[in-house]
């Protein structure tokens, strides 16, 4: 896991690229389009390093292909927060930000699809990949609590 | 027509985020009256999706951006001419714009490892509230001041949007402004009943549901008016023209 200080250096990694590379920006697309950009794929840049580096969160696949939906009934009770933050770090780098975009910050797949340089449609199949692979993750943490 | 469980559930998320055509919502429809694993799945989505929005975003602290204005004077420094070249495309209000717009796709990644992270100082008693919470999950004084602070970082971010809209207030196109002023009345409305609904109810989820959709549109459309105002300064009018439309979506949303 990442802290908070990691998390800041990024912020301002991200700021300071922007500012440097602000000059080959050619107008091609808006400038909230490129910049949205650039952050989010350096977030996930980030992302994969830091799986690399933890063993127990590791997806060398973009695509979140566990969670698969083998659970019958409903698994879920009510969702407490800290449960859900510990359930998205074990997301894939890409399912991870196309969830938080998405469902934390409410964008829409068109605007995430500019972000991330994906389709829409690639966009929703995260997002669901994403949503299973919580819900799973969720379900295993709450059987293991109760235990 | 998609009958069984295997060709509804990959479509559950977008049923669940009422993105469906009408015929396909209604052959899921029909599907979920009959099986109850399905409905079961999407019980399941929909609290997570209401966990997901309940998050909020998280603002990074003041001296951050005391960091980066540094750095950036020192990049200038070092290449001048890169500089020059910089500040012919991006004046100070755009640099306010790309502010805004970035800090929302970041904190991303930062709302979720900033509780979790070790919190020095002043944040300790957030962390520890947070902790508690896990042992004590669901009483009121909790996810009140849960509720509380995730207001804060709304209400945070909408002062700073509001302020950038301002400055930025005289080159808008009247018919756009007005549209901007109606709907952020609109909205300002739906925030005061909300909160208002929720001071009466502290429990409601559909009352914290609703305040929290009411801000995330305030901040969406304020974005967009941002977004307006950047392309409209490049001279870019089909960005504009899309950004404006942006400004009415996002406040129907």
């Amino acid at each position: 896991m990442v802290g908070r200080t990691d998390a800041e250096d990024l912020l301002q990694e991200i700021f300071l690229t922007a500012h440097r590379k602000l000059a080959s920006y050619k107008g091609e697309s808006s400038l909230g389009t490129w910049l949205f950009r650039l952050a989010a794929n350096m977030c996930v840049d980030h992302l994969r390093r830091q799986s690399t580096r933890v063993a127990q969160v590791t997806d060398p696949l973009d695509d979140d292909t566990r969670g698969s939906d083998t659970r019958e009934g409903s698994v879920l009770g009510a969702i407490d927060r800290l449960d859900l933050e510990r359930a998205l770090e074990t997301l894939a780098p890409r399912s991870r930000i196309v969830f938080v975009l998405h469902d934390v910050e409410g964008f829409e797949h068109r605007e995430i699809g500019d972000m991330l340089g994906i389709t829409d449609g690639t966009s929703k199949s995260q997002l669901h990949k994403a949503r299973m692979r919580l819900r799973e993750a969720l379900a295993e943490r709450s059987v293991s609590q109760r235990a | 027509m998609m009958t069984n469980c295997q060709t509804i559930r990959p479509r559950l998320s977008e049923f669940v985020d009422d993105a469906l055509d009408p015929q396909t919502r209604a052959a899921v429809d029909a599907h979920l009256a009959a099986c109850a694993a399905c409905s079961a799945l999407v019980d399941d989505l929909s609290r997570l999706r209401s966990a997901a929005r309940r998050l909020g975003p998280i603002d990074p602290p003041e001296r951050l951006w005391i960091d980066v204005d540094r750095q950036v004077r020192q990049d200038r420094a070092i290449a001048p001419n890169e500089a020059a070249q910089t500040s012919d495309i991006g004046a100070v209000w755009q640099w306010i714009g790309l502010a805004a717009a970035l800090v929302v796709v970041t904190l991303g990644v930062y709302a979720v490892q900033h509780r979790n992270a070790p919190q020095p100082t002043a944040d300790i008693s957030h962390a520890n509230q947070t902790s508690c919470n896990a042992g004590a999950t669901g009483s009121v004084e909790t996810v009140e001041q849960e509720l509380r602070q995730a207001e804060e970082h709304y209400d945070k971010a909408i002062a700073e949007l509001e302020a950038v809209t301002r400055n930025g207030n005289a080159s808008l196109d009247p018919d756009v402004a007005r549209t901007l002023q109606k709907n952020l009345a609109t909205i300002n409305q739906a925030i005061s009943e909300s909160r208002a609904a929720l001071d009466a109810h502290p429990e409601s989820e559909p009352a914290r549901d609703s305040l929290f959709e009411a801000l995330r549109k305030k901040v969406g459309v304020l974005q967009a008016t941002v977004t307006l105002m950047n392309e409209m300064r490049n001279g870019n009018q089909d960005g504009a023209a899309r950004a404006a439309a942006g400004i009415g979506r996002k406040s129907g949303d």
